[in-house]
C-alpha cells in the first residue's frame, strides 16, 4: 500500500518544497521505501523519484502530486499519457494494470474531444471511469500540464482520500487526514468511494462516478494502516481501536496482571482492554531508531530487524507478571513468535496471553492491498492448539467477525472482510 | 414618495426590492454604472427610471438627483461614499441615507478603524501595525509570526493574506510568501494616493465569521438579523477569497451557532464604534454600518473589519424576512427618529443566498467576462425564490452578459437551511451559460455538513474564550521573552522589533 498527497496553491507565490517533504513524512507509515512527486514546468509534466529529501527539493512550484509506497516493485503505479496538446501523469496508491487502461482511454478520448471545452479533462476522466463501473480501481492522483489536479477515491472505497484546505491559499488532498494537520490545514471532506475531485485555478468540482459495486473500506485501514491521530471517513482511528480493545475483554478468559500492546499500532487496543478489565496498562516495549512498519516488510530478514529494533522490553514492568499482550492482527505469527521469545527467555514472564484485535486472517487479499501469501498465514494453516504451542503462549484469543461487525456498525462504517473469510464487517 | 438609489449590483437590487414593497408607494429611480436588468425592472415597475452614470462621480450623481428631485436618496456601495457623493448631495439639500465620506473612513481605512478601536478601548480589537514603507513592512513581516497581511485601504474585499503559522518546520515557506505578498501589495496599492499607509499587518485570529448589519441615525443603532457569508470561492471552503459566494441567516435574529449574548455584545461593539467615530470625525452617521465579525478565542466577538454600507450578499438575506416598512426605516434614519422604529421579521424561516459567477472569478475576471447567459426567471419564481442581478448587463438584443464578477444571487427560504439550499440548487439549474463557459456556485452553502462544522468550531472557540474571560484574559496575548520581560503587546516585543 502507499500514501497519496496532492497540493494545490491558488496563489503562484508558493513554493511547496517543504510541504511535500513534511506531507510525505506524515504518510511515511504507509510506506517509506520509495517516493515519487510530479509537477509541471515549461508546459510539461515532470516526475521525480528517489528519497523524500531529493524529490521535495525538485518541487519549487505551487502545485504537485506525490506518493509514498511500501515496496519498490509492487505498490506504486506511475503512468504518463499524452495527446496533441495535453499531457498527464497518474499515480495509484497500489499496483494495478487498470490504471494504465484508464489512462490510455482518457488520452484517446481527449485527443478526439472539443479542445475549447473548459472542463474537458474532468469530463473525459468521468466518462472513462463510468465505463468501468463495478470494477476495482485503486485510488489515484493525476496532474496535467495545464495545471489541473484530479483525485479519485478507489471505486470500492478500499483506501481513503481526504480533502483539506489551508486558508484561502491551498487545497490539500491526502490518503490520511494527519498529513493535512501536519501541513497546518483543516479537513474539509472525506471523499466518498467513486468520487472524482477536480482542482484547477478556475474550478474545483467533484463528481461521483457510476457505481454498482459494494463500497467498503479495507478493514486494515482502521486496524493497522492509519495512524491513531488520523480520522478516516469521519471515524477517529484512536477511538475505533480503543473501542475494539474494550470488546476484547469479552473474549479473554485468563486472569492477567497487566496489559501491554505491541508498539505502536496496538497501544490503543491495549488501553481499551485494560480499561475494560480494570487492570493496569503498561508500556512494555520501547523502540530504537526510525519507526519501521514490520507488517509492510516482505523480506523476512528486514521484517525481523524491524521487530527487534522496536521491541526492546521494559524488563521490570514485565518480569514475573501474567501478561495480556495485545496486537492489531497476526499474519504469519512471526512478530508474535519473536516477541514471545523475548518475553519468555529474556524477561521471564509468568504467563503470556496473546489477544488479537482482529478476526483470524484466513484468505489472501483479492485487491492486493496487503502483501499476504495464503501459504504463510498462521490462522489459515495452524489450528489454535498448534498455534499456541508454536508461539509458546498460554492462550491465543481472536476477536470474532460478528463482534468486530458490531463495533464497525456502532461507528457507522462498513469494512471489507474478505481476508477474514467474510464479505464485509459492519 | 420619490426615491433615488445609487449603485449597480446585487446589493442595490435587494435594497430596491425592499423599498418597492413600502406602503409609501415609492417611485424608485436608480443611478447605475451599467444596465442592471433587475434594477431596471424595479425602476420601471414603480414608475421610476434607471439613469446610467458613473456612481463614484459626485457631479454626475448630482445631475441625476437634480433632474429627479427625490425625497430620499439611498447610497448602496462604499466607493461613492469615499468619493464624497453623499457629502455633495447633502450640501445641495438632499435627504441622504448613506455614510458621509468622513464616516465612511471606518471602512475605507483599516488603519483608521483599528486605531479608533484602540483609542476608545472598544472590545474585539486586534494588535496591528501600519506601514507606508515597503522595506519596514518586509522587515517586520519576517519575524512577525502568526499574522494577517492586508491592504490598509478597502479594495473591494480582496488581497488579504491569512497564513496560519503554527508549523515551525514550514516557517521559511510562510516567510517567503508573506514577504513576496507585501511587495506585490505595495505595488497594487501604489495607485491609491488617497491613503498614506499602504499595508496593515495584524494579529491573526481564527474562528467563526459572521456579519452584523445595523442601521444608525447617529444616536440609535438598529440591529438586523445576523448573517454568515461564505468567502471561499469553491465548495467545502476551498480556494481564494471572494466578495462572498453566498450567505445564510435565520431562523430568527441569530445564527444557529451564535449565542444571543454574543449577538448582544456584537451590537454593543458597533454602538461603541458609532459613538467613537462621530466624536472623532465630528459628523453624524446616517446609514448602514456592518461589522464583519469573528467569534475568536481571543475576545469572543472580534472585529475583522467594518463596512459603511450593507453587506453584499448579506443584505439579500433580508429580502424574504423583513416584514416592516424598509423605506420607513430609511426615512426615520435620515430624520433622526430611528429609535421609534420597530424592525419586524419573519422569524420562522431559514434563508440561503447563493451567488452564481462565471468561472475565472475571482482570480481572472478577464476570462470570466463577456459570456452570454440565459435565465428562466419564471421557474425560479415558481420555487418561491428571488433572483437578484449583480455583475451582469442586459444588452440591446435582450441577452445577458457577464461582467466578470458574481453575476446573480439566488435568494431562497424554507423551514431549514438545508431545504432552502436544495431549492436554491434547483433555481440555479435555470441559469444557463449560452457559450458552454462554466458557471460556478457553491452547492454546500446551507448544507447540514457545513452547519455542523461551523457549530463544532464555534463550540471549540467558545470554550476557550469563556475560559479566558473567567481569568480576565479577554483580548490579551502575553509574550514573555526570557531576560527581557513580559510584553502585553505582542508586536512590541523585542522579537518583533529587532
Amino acid at each position: 500500500m502507499g500514501g497519496l498527497l496532492a497540493l494545490y496553491a491558488f496563489d503562484d507565490l508558493w513554493n511547496l518544497s517543504n510541504h511535500i517533504y513534511y506531507g510525505l513524512t506524515a504518510l511515511d507509515h504507509r510506506g517509506s521505501e520509495k517516493y515519487v512527486a510530479c509537477t509541471i514546468g515549461n508546459g510539461k509534466v515532470k516526475c521525480y523519484k528517489g528519497s523524500k529529501e531529493r524529490i521535495s527539493k525538485e518541487i519549487t512550484t505551487p502545485l504537485a502530486i506525490a506518493a509514498t509506497c511500501s515496496n519498490e516493485d509492487m505498490d506504486i503505479y506511475l503512468g504518463t499519457y499524452s495527446t496533441n496538446d495535453l499531457e498527464f501523469v497518474m499515480i495509484g496508491d497500489r499496483y494495478s494494470k487498470i490504471i494504465d487502461i484508464v489512462g490510455e482511454k482518457v488520452a484517446s478520448r481527449l485527443s478526439s474531444s472539443n479542445t475549447s471545452i473548459a472542463n474537458k479533462v474532468l469530463t473525459a476522466f468521468k466518462e472513462v471511469l463510468d465505463e468501468f463501473k463495478g470494477r476495482d480501481i485503486p485510488s489515484f492522483l493525476a496532474i496535467t500540464n495545464r495545471g489541473e489536479i484530479l483525485a479519485y477515491r478507489s471505486s470500492k472505497g478500499l483506501t481513503p482520500l481526504t480533502l483539506g484546505g489551508y486558508g484561502f491559499d491551498l487545497a490539500l488532498i491526502s490518503s490520511e487526514s494527519r498529513a493535512i494537520d501536519i501541513l497546518g490545514g483543516e479537513v474539509r471532506k472525506w471523499l466518498r468511494p467513486n468520487e472524482l475531485l477536480y482542482l484547477s485555478k478556475y474550478a474545483v468540482e467533484n463528481v461521483r462516478v457510476n457505481s454498482n459495486g459494494v463500497e467498503h473500506l479495507c478493514a486494515f485501514e482502521l486496524l493497522y494502516m492509519a495512524r491513531h491521530d488520523s480520522i478516516v471517513d469521519g471515524v477517529s482511528v484512536y477511538e475505533f481501536r480503543k473501542f475494539l480493545g474494550r470488546t476484547l475483554a469479552r473474549h479473554l478468559d485468563a486472569d492477567v496482571d497487566i496489559v501491554v500492546g505491541v508498539p505502536e499500532t496496538a497501544i490503543p487496543y491495549a488501553v481499551g482492554l485494560a480499561q475494560a478489565i480494570n487492570k493496569p496498562f503498561e508500556i512494555g516495549f520501547v523502540g530504537t531508531g526510525r519507526h519501521m512498519r514490520s507488517a509492510l516488510r516482505i523480506d523476512p530478514l528486514q521484517k525481523l530487524i524491524a521487530i527487534h529494533l522496536k521491541m526492546n522490553p521494559v524488563v521490570h514492568v514485565l518480569e514475573g507478571k501474567k501478561v495480556a499482550l495485545v496486537d492489531d492482527s497476526m499474519v504469519t505469527g512471526a512478530t508474535m513468535k519473536t516477541v514471545s521469545q523475548i518475553l519468555r527467555y529474556r524477561v521471564g514472564v509468568k504467563e503470556l496471553h496473546v489477544v488479537i484485535a482482529s478476526p483470524p486472517l484466513v484468505k489472501s487479499c483479492p485487491y492486493r492491498l496487503m502483501p499476504i501469501d495464503i501459504k504463510s498465514l498462521l490462522a489459515a494453516n495452524l489450528d489454535t492448539e498448534n498455534a499456541v504451542k508454536y508461539l509458546e503462549v498460554d492462550s491465543l484469543t481472536w476477536i470474532k467477525p460478528e463482534v468486530m461487525s458490531e463495533v464497525a456498525r456502532s461507528f457507522n462504517i462498513r469494512l471489507c472482510g474478505k481476508c477474514f473469510g467474510v464479505d464485509f464487517v459492519g | 414618495m420619490k426615491v433615488l438609489l445609487v449603485g449597480s449590483g446585487g446589493r442595490e437590487h435587494a435594497i430596491a426590492l425592499m423599498i418597492s414593497r413600502s406602503t409609501y408607494d415609492p417611485n424608485l429611480y436608480v443611478v447605475s454604472d451599467h444596465n442592471n436588468p433587475g434594477l431596471l425592472r424595479v425602476a420601471k415597475s414603480t414608475g421610476g427610471k434607471l439613469y446610467r452614470a458613473k456612481t463614484t462621480n459626485p457631479q454626475e450623481v448630482l445631475k441625476v438627483a437634480e433632474e429627479v428631485s427625490p425625497d430620499v436618496i439611498v447610497i448602496g456601495p462604499e466607493e461613492p461614499q469615499f468619493t464624497g457623493v453623499p457629502d455633495l448631495l447633502r450640501d445641495k439639500g438632499f435627504s441622504v441615507f448613506g455614510a458621509s465620506s468622513r464616516c465612511a473612513e471606518i471602512e475605507r481605512s483599516k488603519v483608521f478603524a483599528r486605531t479608533l478601536m484602540w483609542k476608545y478601548s472598544i472590545p474585539g480589537r486586534l494588535y496591528f501595525r501600519a506601514f507606508s514603507s515597503l522595506e519596514e513592512a518586509r522587515r517586520f513581516v519576517e519575524y512577525a509570526g502568526d499574522v494577517v497581511v492586508k491592504p490598509a485601504r478597502q479594495v473591494g474585499g480582496k488581497g488579504v493574506k491569512v497564513l496560519r503559522e503554527n508549523q515551525a518546520y514550514l516557517l521559511e515557506e510562510y516567510r517567503d510568501v508573506k514577504k513576496d505578498f507585501v511587495v506585490k501589495l505595495f505595488k497594487e496599492m501604489a495607485k491609491y494616493v488617497d491613503i498614506d499607509a499602504k499595508v496593515l499587518i495584524e494579529q491573526r485570529v481564527e474562528g467563526v465569521e459572521y456579519t452584523a448589519m445595523t442601521v444608525t441615525d447617529g444616536s440609535y443603532v438598529l440591529a438586523l438579523p445576523l448573517v454568515q457569508d461564505h468567502p471561499h470561492v469553491y465548495e467545502y471552503d476551498i480556494g481564494p477569497e471572494t466578495g462572498g459566494m453566498g450567505s445564510i441567516s435565520g431562523p430568527g435574529w441569530v445564527l444557529p451557532f451564535i449565542e444571543v449574548d454574543e449577538f448582544k455584545r456584537t451590537i454593543e461593539i458597533i454602538d461603541n464604534i458609532v459613538k467613537a467615530l462621530q466624536t472623532e470625525v465630528k459628523d453624524r452617521y446616517v446609514g448602514a454600518l456592518a461589522g464583519q465579525m469573528m467569534l475568536t478565542a481571543l475576545w469572543g466577538p472580534t472585529v475583522i473589519e467594518f463596512y459603511s454600507r450593507f453587506g453584499d450578499p448579506e443584505i439579500s438575506n433580508m429580502v424574504p424576512v423583513i416584514t416592516s416598512d424598509f423605506l420607513e426605516m430609511i426615512e426615520r434614519t435620515i430624520d433622526g427618529r430611528l429609535a421609534g422604529y420597530k424592525l419586524e421579521i419573519r422569524d420562522d424561516v431559514a434563508v440561503v443566498v447563493k451567488a452564481v459567477a462565471p468561472a475565472g472569478y475571482p482570480l481572472n475576471k478577464k476570462v470570466a467576462a463577456n459570456h452570454p447567459i440565459n435565465v428562466d426567471e419564471g421557474r425560479i419564481k415558481e420555487l418561491g425564490c428571488t433572483l437578484l442581478y449583480a455583475s451582469v448587463e442586459e444588452l440591446g438584443d435582450g441577452t445577458l452578459r457577464t461582467h466578470g464578477s458574481r453575476a446573480f444571487e439566488i435568494v431562497c427560504y424554507d423551514e431549514s437551511h438545508e431545504k432552502a439550499s436544495k431549492k436554491a440548487e434547483l433555481a440555479i439549474s435555470y441559469i444557463k451559460s449560452l457559450d458552454s463557459w462554466p458557471l460556478i456556485h457553491r452547492s454546500d452553502i446551507g448544507s447540514i455538513e457545513l452547519l455542523k462544522q461551523r457549530h463544532h468550531l464555534a463550540m471549540r472557540i467558545r470554550r476557550t474564550y469563556k475560559a479566558r474571560a473567567r481569568r480576565g484574559l479577554l483580548g490579551t496575548s502575553i509574550v514573555w521573552v526570557p531576560g527581557k520581560g513580559i510584553f502585553f503587546d505582542p508586536f512590541a516585543s523585542p522579537v518583533m522589533t529587532r
